[in-house]
């Protein structure tokens, strides 16, 4: 048994290594009712831009399967027939010649995209010319000086690792709007705008005066680049706000070193009058009417929430705080919907457009994130979340914005359309993710909607390496029908997107599995649950109802789930709890939904809706391993004993001589124990007889900087001690098998108690074990 | 008939019959002139006569001599606020009786000491009672708030058309060199607003290495897109500033935007100013088309010889609200028009006309097809920028008991019956105001008129500056007509013409014109000179009056049957209701001078140079040779006419050509020659320009030439297509006035 599960566990691996995906199933079951009852829905984790530097740079077109209601791509899962020069389509079974220039294949001279290890594989589309990347700033100039003045330098620094040919634009904004014109000379110039007046594309384009062409190259084209001219793409591209990044960085620079807090007066006891919305909205309709259909990050930079205008999440009244989960609840806030509404017009506008919306919020108190967050989730925008410009995190969070990976290039992708297509027994259901749907029907669509769905094709404006998409599968396959022909169900992924390097190229993934009957072959199928992955989807889920659900309900509904997958899947004798078994590949499962509905993502308690918005966000997007941290943070113990390990998120890891470091993803933490702080306060650290006491403080802050320097965003480092305020942070995710009701139990050994009135993971096991086994539920 | 009605040399205005010391501290006749110097005792009397009453006012003049009076207290009539002056009657050595409403006054015990003779117990000496025209420094119960700092914002209008003209470049050079000039102090601000079919702010703060244009395309709604640093400290931000003006030029020189959005700059001018006051002076070269206050042509090219003028009022309030709205925040707009095509001036020198402003106008402005316009337009902006000006000012007009005021002309907001509201006061502002008679005047044998003027000099002192005149009054119709002002008369008869133009229509205000005339002549006729069988006569004072009534019908204010634009004819309008008695009066009747022969016989002699001095020519092409060169000079510009037999001396030596056939189709100005005759006829112009605020440019006409009806259509008693010779006129007034 444990070979087979380690046999599986690899194929997991090596097909995630491969193909950047993971499958709640990997046997699927056969027909749809059995398919409904595996609990877990079949569903994917799916990393598009997977970095997979072997791949070979493929310098043509894929070829495409010729019916026209299918389409799908030639893939290592296709039959060739090679002496006929023919392949069968493993979607539509459709026999297709090859193109004239597959003329000289043979079996042993094979295409790279028929090569098995290949089944993930990227096209550079020729003919579609390269485009410059686009960078809109939108800056809030409402901060203090040290923040803004550590905000202007972080962008003049950015200005150095933008490549040259980049398009770079700038917008500023506080009370009113400012949309700078860049590469003036002797006179900067800037159109400024209200920030309580929502503007159309049109009117903006209007009031910048792009659009029209000047034809004396009149003052309204003057110093004006010249637009990229791609066949189709309107001349309306010409205009002085965007220029390419060698051409006006000098001046930028200069701009960005005059700019100056916003001048409007505050008056005692208010907010500054801050535009967020309308700014946003400018930006948008700069690049709508300028360059659609090109990638485009607009990056928001700002220190505080929308004060005024369309979007305004508060007013400028420091009497009026701005709204908390509580508000929520009770239904309490003025602005709320109106601010979501527009900023949720505004994601979709810029999705359509293909261009991303970055946001980087950094202040002490909250800024909005809960109305804006659907910028960054229907665009795959970045959402850095601090409390100051001027701090570490934000600098080197933004500094890895443009890191570069091996071939020097950026790990961004923009404008992405990723298409689904799947066996006939198959059928997409919908996408969670950083992503839009695009609203398009095909056989593969399937009615039951999961997440967004009803299309077979969605947009990611902005993604990497890490973004991660979600999909859900709906087996169509009747009961009675039998395993359909090759016993093989299959999956393509179809990305057509803009390379960092302004090159079109498609990416194609296509997956398959095998098919079993879960009447006769349960056990194959529940010998491919992948828990990993199924615990992540299910996160997904739950915060996904969360938008909609309240909170009690998505526990219960969590809660109803696990206890059928157990039921289901566990060993057990009716009524009796003590004998549940689950296999190895379930095993953990139930402690990932325990910490789950623990975790911040469902728990509002002590967070602000815009922490929550921030860490569903980062949920919905991350990679699976990512995901997983989130879910259950990683714990290591550090001490005398022995190398450093891994231990149990549990209160009994807390020992008074170990140093602990938790990664929760958002947070690495390290904690010393009660002695080893003391050692501390003694000096010891400093003496030169304790070497190996220092090494052992050093190790895990070594350890740390590693998870640091890995991570984007960059999570926050704390540094703390037994008693500490600051080990909350710990004391908050450990399973309470200690706490204040059942200390008496606790011996010099056993570890720290935890305030709290949460049950500890054996009390909620023991209760998850009673209700699968009741014969009555 | 001596038919050279004009005298040779100008007509000097009558001086009130008074006793001779009041009569050598009357207020000058250049700054308060009434049209009657001997008031009639009542308004019976007043209506017997025919003529209007009225006083003109020039208050704020260029003075050469003016008493400045320091003083912690201003003595004033505690019944009717008068302020003490030559004409009040001591009682006692502590008592003084108004002449106006004639209460009896204490006098405060500071005022019996003397500051100039440093004497006690003479009141009657004090520099207040001495002089008619005086300023006081005020002390601080005449301030609202403390006075406010000189403030100027120049709203440029850079459309394509104002880009054509090339008017940036004069206005860009001008003020880099007056820069330094401007009337102020360490706290005066300056400011630029640019505008096409969007506006420009320029952000100059102190501390920038580059001047900031803020744009603001948002016209239907317009915004001051910063709070502070478009009017800047002209000292601390001077770099930028300069750095501004000398880019500005090139800045548009490709503008191919034709629209203009005139009104919302003028909107955002207003909030710009409103929190300290102060001067907008507006380039307009177009029609606004864009966003509130956009206006559309009104003109038919083809009506400009008919008979009978449209357009002459506004097409809509908006300037003039605009105007009230600056007005209440004590901001004057000064509009400077530099059309290429129709541009309603009606419509918008109302923005200037009731916020105290100023409007110039310079048609056909041109560096290449207009250099006169363009001198004149430097010269003028020049003197502009570097005149004196007061700031957030009323005038109040007080008159003896009996006396009423009724009507005002003039570029102001009337804010109470006898008290107008002037943002600013410009030393080439005139003011006319017409008075009626309500109680008879039997107090005194005399009647005053005091204008004093509250206002905040360039440096941040409150002021009043005070003019009294003082009439006789008498009961007898001969005295009235001996003591009417001629000049006067016409003056205020040509304003209330303005208004019954817009009001009602030229064709009215022409026979209103005529029929005062005729009326007056057959008063006289009837009551004073007996009526002698078919003779018309007028008495000595009106000698001039037909004449001058006759230059008013032919004034392309109110000329018919002649083709003229509507602007330019509004523009005259608009002079002749603000500017000055003595600027009216040379629009009117310019001055001619015979310049082929110049001599220095009766010569002037100034700083060493010798300015001959020509008898003045009547308007008339009788008084025109072949061999002759002949100057007029109306005001605003001279013109030499050159006769095709002129003598080739006069050529080189003038005009420097060999010949007339040589004298060239466009020619401004004289060359510098060194001969006698060049000398003395640039010594004679240049002594002309000398005497006013403003640069007339000089061009010279051949007789030949296409140009030569811009000369002709001054010589006022010649007979015109559409007008009487002054002789056909004098017939027909001598028929109706001897019905
Ligand atoms: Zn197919
Ligand atoms: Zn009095």
């Amino acid at each position: 048994m444990a070979n087979y599960q380690q046999t599986y566990q690899d194929y997991i691996q090596q097909n995630e290594d491969r193909d950047g995906i993971r499958l709640s199933w990997n046997v699927w079951p056969s027909s749809r009712l059995e398919a409904t009852r595996m609990v877990v829905p079949l569903g994917c984790l799916f990393t598009p831009m997977k970095e997979r530097p072997d791949l070979p740079p493929i310098q043509y077109d894929p070829v495409l399967c010729g019916r026209a209601t299918c389409r799908a791509v030639l893939n290592p899962y296709c039959q060739v027939d090679f002496r006929a020069k023919l392949w069968a389509c493993n979607f539509c079974y459709q026999r297709n010649p090859f193109p004239p220039q597959y003329a000289a294949i043979s079996e042993q001279h094979q295409p790279a995209e028929l090569i098995p290890q290949f089944s993930t594989i990227e096209y550079t589309l020729q003919r579609v010319p390269a485009m410059p990347l686009i960078y809109l700033i939108v800056l809030d100039t409402c901060m203090d000086d040290e923040d803004l003045q550590a905000l202007k330098e972080s962008l003049q620094m950015s200005l150095s690792l933008l490549p040259p040919n980049a398009l770079i634009g700038l917008i500023t904004f506080g009370k009113m709007i400012q949309v700078h014109e860049l590469g003036c000379e002797g006179c900067s110039k800037s159109y400024v705008f209200r920030g309580t007046k929502d503007l159309t594309a049109k009117q903006i384009q209007e009031m910048l005066g792009i659009g029209k062409l000047s034809p004396q190259g009149g003052q309204q084209g003057r110093g004006g680049p010249q637009g990229p001219q791609q066949p189709g793409q309107p001349q309306t591209s010409m205009n002085r706000f965007l220029q390419p990044v060698h051409k006006c960085d000098m001046s930028l620079t200069d701009l960005l070193g005059e700019l100056q807090r916003d001048p409007w007066p505050v008056a005692q006891g208010k907010r500054p009058l801050r535009s967020t919305g309308v700014a946003l909205s400018i930006a948008v309709g700069l690049l709508e009417c300028t360059y659609p259909n090109t990638g485009a990050r607009i990056m928001l930079f700002m220190g505080g929430p929308p004060t005024q205008g369309p979007g305004m999440v508060v007013d400028n009244d420091l009497k009026n705080p701005i709204r908390s989960h509580h508000d929520l609840e009770k239904d309490n806030v003025k602005y709320m919907k109106k601010a979501c509404k527009h900023f949720e017009a505004l994601a979709t506008r810029a999705a359509t457009n293909g261009h991303v919306l970055d946001i980087y919020a950094c202040a002490l108190d909250q800024t909005g994130l809960h109305e804006m967050k659907y910028c960054c989730n229907y665009t795959g925008g970045h959402l850095v979340m601090g409390d100051s410009f001027n701090t570490s995190l934000f600098k080197q969070t933004f500094q890895r914005v443009f890191s570069k990976d091996r071939k020097g290039e950026f790990q961004m992708s923009f404008g992405g359309v990723i298409e689904v297509k799947t066996s006939r027994e198959l059928k997409v259901q919908g996408a969670l993710g950083p992503c839009v749907s695009m609203n398009t029907k095909s056989a593969c669509v399937s009615e039951n909607e999961i997440g967004r769905g009803g299309t077979c094709q969605w947009k990611m404006c902005g993604f990497d390496p890490t973004s991660t998409l979600a999909f859900f599968f709906e087996v169509v396959n009747q009961h009675n029908a039998p395993i359909p022909q090759g016993g093989r169900g299959c999956v393509q992924f179809i990305t057509q997107y803009q390379h960092s390097s302004g090159q079109k190229r498609v990416r194609v993934t296509t997956v398959a599995r095998n098919w079993a009957d879960a009447a006769t072959n349960i056990q194959h199928i529940a010998a491919g649950f992948d828990q990993e992955c199924a615990a992540v989807l299910m996160a997904r889920l739950a915060v996904h109802r969360s938008d909609t659900d309240e909170g009690p309900d998505v526990l219960r509904w969590l809660d109803r789930s696990l206890i059928r997958l157990c039921q289901k899947f566990g060993e057990y004798s009716k009524d009796d709890p003590n004998s549940f078994r689950f296999s190895e590949n379930f095993s953990l499962y139930p402690q990932f939904m325990f910490h789950m509905r623990r975790s911040q993502f469902l728990q509002v308690f002590n967070n602000s809706p815009d922490e929550s918005a921030y860490y569903r966000y980062q949920l919905n997007r991350q990679d699976l391993t990512n995901c997983l941290i989130m879910i259950q943070p990683l714990l290591y113990a550090y001490s005398f004993q022995g190398p450093p390990e891994p231990v149990l998120l549990d209160s009994s890891s807390i020992l008074p001589d170990r140093i602990l470091l938790m990664d929760t993803f958002f947070q690495v933490l390290i904690y010393h124990g009660e002695t080893i702080t003391a050692w501390k306060s003694a000096g010891y650290d400093t003496s030169d007889d304790h070497e190996n006491f220092r090494q052992l403080l050093q190790a895990p802050v070594t350890d740390a900087e590693d998870m640091l320097a890995r991570r984007f965003p960059l999570p926050r480092y704390i540094v703390t001690e037994s008693g500490g305020s600051q080990a909350r942070f710990l004391l908050t995710k450990v399973n309470p098998s200690q706490t204040h009701n059942n200390m008496y139990q606790w011996g010099p050994d056993g570890g720290a108690p935890v305030l709290t009135d949460d049950v500890s993971l054996q009390i909620f096991m023991d209760h998850l074990k009673k209700l699968a086994v009741s014969s009555s539920s | 008939q001596n038919r050279n009605i004009c005298p040779p040399e100008p007509v000097e205005p009558p001086k009130a019959n008074l006793r001779d010391d009041l009569k050598k501290v009357n207020t000058s006749p250049d700054l308060f002139r009434c049209t009657l110097t001997t008031l009639p005792q009542n308004q019976n009397l007043l209506n017997k006569c025919k003529l209007p009453l009225g006083i003109l006012l020039h208050p704020f003049k260029d003075l050469s001599h003016l008493p400045v009076i320091t003083s912690s207290v201003i003595v004033r009539c505690r019944s009717c606020r008068t302020y003490i002056n030559p004409f009040v009657t001591f009682i006692d050595s502590r008592r003084w009786k108004c002449n106006l409403c004639y209460r009896v006054n204490d006098l405060p015990e500071e005022f019996m000491y003397n500051p100039l003779t440093k004497s006690y117990g003479e009141p009657h000496k004090r520099p207040e009672v001495q002089n008619s025209t005086i300023e006081f420094i005020a002390p601080s119960e005449y301030m609202l708030r403390p006075p406010q700092p000189a403030v100027y914002l120049f709203v440029l209008d850079v459309s394509h058309n104002a880009v054509e003209m090339g008017y940036l470049h004069s206005f860009c050079r001008v003020l880099l060199d007056e820069l330094e000039r401007f009337p102020g102090d360490a706290r005066t601000a300056i400011g630029f607003l640019t505008f096409d079919k969007v506006l420009h702010f320029y952000n100059l703060a102190e501390g920038l290495s580059q001047p900031q244009m803020l744009i603001v395309s948002d016209t239907e709604d317009v915004f001051l897109p910063s709070p502070d640093n478009l009017l800047v400290n002209l000292q601390e931000s001077k770099e930028l500033i300069q750095d501004l003006l000398h880019q500005l030029p090139e800045m548009f020189a490709d503008n191919t935007e034709t629209h203009s959005a005139l009104g919302p700059a003028l909107q955002v001018a207003h909030k710009l100013m409103t929190p300290t006051g102060g001067r907008v002076c507006v380039f307009q070269s177009c029609l606004p088309s864009l966003g509130p206050g956009a206006l559309k042509p009104r003109e038919d090219p083809n009506q400009r010889a008919g008979t009978d003028v449209q357009h002459l009022g506004p097409a809509t309030d908006f300037y003039k609200r605009m105007a009230l709205e600056c007005a209440g925040q004590q901001i004057a707009v000064d509009m400077f028009f530099m059309p290429g095509q129709y541009t309603d001036i009606a419509t918008l020198s109302g923005v200037a006309k009731y916020s105290g402003g100023a409007t110039f106008y310079f048609p056909g402005f041109h560096p290449v097809r207009g250099p006169a316009q363009v001198t004149r337009f430097e010269r003028d902006l020049r003197r502009y920028l570097t005149r004196k000006i007061g700031f957030e000012a009323v005038m109040r007009i007080r008159c003896t008991r009996g006396l009423s005021i009724h009507t005002f002309h003039g570029n102001f907001f009337v804010r109470s019956t006898d008290l107008l509201s002037l943002p600013n006061v410009n030393p080439d502002a005139g003011f006319a105001m017409q008075v009626s008679i309500e109680e008879a005047l039997v107090d005194s044998s005399t009647a005053c008129f005091q204008a004093a003027l509250l206002y905040t000099s360039s440096k941040g002192e409150r002021r009043i500056r005070v003019h009294t005149m003082a009439l006789p009054v008498s009961s007898n119709i001969t005295e009235i007509y001996a003591g009417a002002d001629q000049q006067a008369v016409v003056c205020l008869l040509a304003r209330m013409a303005v208004d019954r133009s817009i009001m009602s229509s030229i064709r009215d205000a022409r026979e209103a014109v005529i029929n005062a005339c005729i009326d007056c002549l057959a008063q006289y006729r009837n009551s004073v000179a007996g009526q002698q069988l078919g003779a018309l006569m007028a008495p000595w004072s009106l000698r001039m009056f037909p004449l001058y009534i006759l230059a008013l019908l032919k004034h392309p204010a109110f000329r018919l049957g002649t083709s003229t634009r509507l602007d330019d004819r509004v523009n005259t309008m608009n002079q002749l209701k603000a500017l000055p008695l003595a600027s009216n009066m040379m629009a009117l009747h310019p001055y001619m001078y015979a310049v082929h022969n110049l001599n220095d016989e009766g010569a002037l002699t100034i700083r060493d140079q010798i300015i001959p001095q020509p008898p003045i020519l009547s308007l008339s092409s009788e008084r025109l040779s072949r061999d002759g060169a002949f100057l007029l000079d109306n005001g605003e510009g001279m013109f030499m006419f050159v006769g095709r037999s002129i003598s080739v001396q006069f050529c080189t030596d003038v005009l420097g050509v060999e010949s007339f056939a040589a004298i060239p189709d466009v020619m401004f100005e004289l060359p510098e020659l060194d001969n006698a005759n060049s000398e003395r006829v640039r010594s004679f112009v240049g002594w002309l320009r000398e005497q006013r605020p403003f640069f007339p440019p000089l061009q010279i006409i051949r007789e030949d030439s296409r140009q030569r009806m811009v000369f002709l259509q001054h010589l006022v008693e010649d007979r015109s297509e559409s007008m009487f010779s002054y002789y056909e006129f004098l017939q027909h007034i001598q028929k109706e006035a001897c019905k």
